[in-house]
């Protein structure tokens, strides 16, 4: 493999590892962070799909609970 | 169906009323495990089959004594069975659990959830050990007087609950759940329970035999205590005697696997991350999953059979005399796998001051993620060895290790107590359950649930630190005209070496002072971090893929595995645990003050055993 592509595979597997630190040691900041990005890319007049992601990256409502990220309470 | 379409099936009842064992008979390993929504209370929900196909949402809520809640699991049962908890739609019918052979207690509750006019229904289970106890229970009758039916369950047995579930099926097929007339319970409760005993059970002259002869030695306020040391004691003695199969083949297993990587991988900073980080540091950690699952093998067992009650009863005036309540047993020995859920136990102590003590004292008791940096060190320092007419020495270090935790929480309540106001004390009321034989289900997946947990902490927290230590270790590269290795040129070589102005009274080497930054994301971190730093550390492949245990046999003094040994007897090496103080107290205050008392007490002791250790020619 060339040394390139091996440099690539390891930060990847940093910066995943940093993340998931941090999603589970600091939840909190790491929640905070979420809301704080998604807000400006789920404004009105963001395109689809800047809205889309925007959706992914906001975290489940505080009250959340069951698989569906949502109130478990629907029809 | 959907998962929201699903009938909900509720089980509620008294603890101990065996509504754990029942839901895992009924959903068998179909079952999802997570917390109520804004609160840390356990949420376990599962699917069940029925016997024509129909599939049913379990839900197995917390045990609570009465409706109106004195903890706030109780809060948690009884705002989900009125369908009021945000989030959880109301069950479409409450299955009240209830022990056959106690049901003038169990009774009362029915009566109460009767008032909430929900489609009910009894499940008298543990009908077994009340036959065998010889009380005669007329089902029909009962079901009559009740107004509910009643059906017979022994949640312990394979076909325990096939009662159950057909007449779950028949009760939603007939749309008797709709039809089903509630009616509230007039007067007093207790009465009426009584008056329920009376006319459908047939209490025997006796009913506890076995109980009362087994109670009379074990609560003995001498020969009781004397048993649950002995059974703590035999309890470390199997952890050493029973594993070293098990984790000889494991070790054998990751050496296997990381020769055979170095071997199909060339030579770069791709290999050195999979065999010297990840292969080296999570197989220093799973080599300790059978000592871990042999120590709560008898723990499940302690607690099926019903001691650890007794256990609370026999340590109760230990414990108000250090300042604790009674009700901190249970907090405490949840302490035991984890401080974690048990600092959130400690909800159902009333006193603030009480759980407030408790809470500061929780970390200090030996939880799970300690086990793995016990059994590393006291592999490698301390003699396999018998001692005293055949006890294994290793088990006796470590039962003394577990001592020194009970023993310096009981000192630091008592300080705490010595500083308090309010010295009162309050009463321990405590339901002592019959004895029962454990089974072999409940043993499993409660063993499968632990190995699950460590595998997932392997898998997620110890892994990304890994990763993250290895990078810290590997980069920068050390210079052109090196003099010293490479390691001592990377960050965290530079942070260890920092370090060791503050940890060089304690005996800690630049090794260990790294290895202590990221075991704060959790204690067992700490083997994965030495195995990673000792294999980039090494001076060649073969020296590389050598076993921790050597390695630090060759390195460390025994003056200086003493004093580790005793750093993580106090060290409040784990976020999780920090942040849940902060949650549970509100206060940075008590957060701040458990942490620096907690990190003064490991260095002052650390510090103590080192130099004495020294002193005594181990240094």
């Amino acid at each position: 493999m060339p040394l390139i592509l091996q440099y690539v595979v390891i930060a990847v597997a940093v910066v995943l590892a940093a993340l998931f630190v941090w999603r589970t040691r600091f939840p909190r900041s790491w929640r905070a962070t979420r809301i704080a990005i998604a807000i400006p890319m789920l404004r009105e007049g963001r395109p689809a799909w800047l809205k889309s992601w925007g959706r992914r990256i906001a975290p489940a409502s505080a009250l959340a609970s069951g698989e569906c990220g949502g109130c478990d309470g629907c029809g | 169906m959907s998962e929201a379409s699903l009938p909900r099936i509720a089980l509620i009842g008294n603890p101990n009323s065996g509504k754990t064992a029942l839901f895992n008979l009924l959903t068998g390993s179909r079952q999802k495990v997570a917390n109520y929504a804004g609160v840390t209370v356990e949420r376990k929900e599962g699917r069940m089959l029925g016997e024509g196909g129909r599939n049913y949402a379990v839900l197995d809520l917390p045990g609570a004594y009465s409706l109106t809640p004195a903890s706030l699991e109780e809060a948690v049962a009884r705002d989900v069975c009125r369908g009021f908890y945000p989030g959880e739609p109301a069950p479409d019918l409450l299955v009240c659990v209830v022990d056959a052979t106690n049901l003038r207690l169990h009774l009362r509750f029915v009566l109460e959830l009767k008032s909430l006019g929900r489609p009910m229904l009894v499940a008298l289970n543990q009908m077994d050990a009340a036959r065998r106890r010889g009380i005669g229970i007329d089902v029909a009758a009962l079901s009559r007087e009740l107004g509910l039916p009643v059906v017979e369950t022994v949640a312990v047995h394979g076909d325990g609950a096939k009662e159950l579930i057909r007449k779950v099926d028949a009760m939603f097929a007939a749309g008797d759940i709709d039809a089903q007339q509630v009616l509230p319970v007039q007067g007093d409760l207790h009465a009426e329970a009584r008056r329920l005993i009376e006319a459908s059970v047939r209490m025997p002259r006796r009913t506890a035999r076995i109980d009362d002869a087994l109670d009379r030695w074990l609560l003995h306020p001498v020969f009781g205590l004397l048993v649950l040391a002995a059974v703590m004691f035999l309890m470390f003695q199997a952890v050493y005697a029973w594993a070293t199969p098990m984790m000889d083949a494991i070790e054998a297993g990751t050496a296997w696997l990381g020769h055979a990587v170095e071997q199909a991988m060339p030579d770069g900073p791709l290999r050195s991350l999979l065999v010297n980080g990840i292969i080296a540091g999570l197989g220093g950690v799973v080599v300790f999953l059978p000592q871990i699952l042999i120590l709560f093998f008898f723990i499940l067992i302690l607690e099926e059979s019903g001691y650890l009650p007794r256990a609370a009863f026999l340590l109760d005036r230990t414990m108000s005399a250090a300042g604790l309540s009674g009700r901190s047993f249970i907090p405490l020995l949840s302490s035991f796998a984890c401080a974690v859920p048990g600092i959130m136990a400690t909800r159902s102590i009333q006193d603030p001051r009480d759980r407030l003590a408790t809470i500061l004292v929780a970390p200090l008791m030996t939880c799970s993620a300690r086990l793995p940096v016990y059994a590393l060190l006291i592999a490698a320092f301390i003699p396999q060895r018998k001692i005293w007419g055949g006890l294994e020495l290793q088990g006796l270090v470590l039962f003394a290790l577990y001592m020194a935790g009970i023993a310096s929480a009981l000192v630091v309540s008592w300080v705490m107590k010595r500083w308090r106001r309010d010295g009162g004390e309050h009463p321990l009321l405590l339901e002592l359950p019959s004895y029962r034989l454990p089974h072999w289900r409940d043993l499993m997946i409660g063993l499968y649930e632990r190995a699950m947990i460590f595998l997932k902490r392997v898998g997620g927290i110890i892994l990304a630190m890994t990763v993250l230590l290895w990078f810290l270790l590997s980069f920068p590269a050390a210079p052109a005209d090196a003099t010293m290795p490479a390691i001592d040129y990377s960050f965290a070589g530079r942070i260890g070496h920092a370090m060791t102005a503050i940890f060089a009274p304690l005996g800690f080497n630049w090794q260990i002072c790294i290895a202590l930054i990221p075991a704060m994301a959790a204690r067992e971190v700490v083997v994965s971090s030495l195995a990673t730093v000792y294999a980039l550390s090494a001076a060649n492949d073969d020296a590389a893929s050598q076993a921790l245990m050597p390695l630090i046999q060759h390195d460390w003094s025994l003056a200086t595995a003493l004093s580790l040994l005793v750093w993580f007897i106090y060290a409040p090496q784990c976020l999780s645990t920090l942040a849940t103080i902060k949650r549970e107290t509100g206060s940075w205050k008590q957060t701040a003050f458990a942490t620096v008392y907690l990190f003064a007490l490991a260095y002052g002791a650390s510090f103590i055993t080192y130099q004495v250790a020294k002193a005594l020619g181990a240094g």
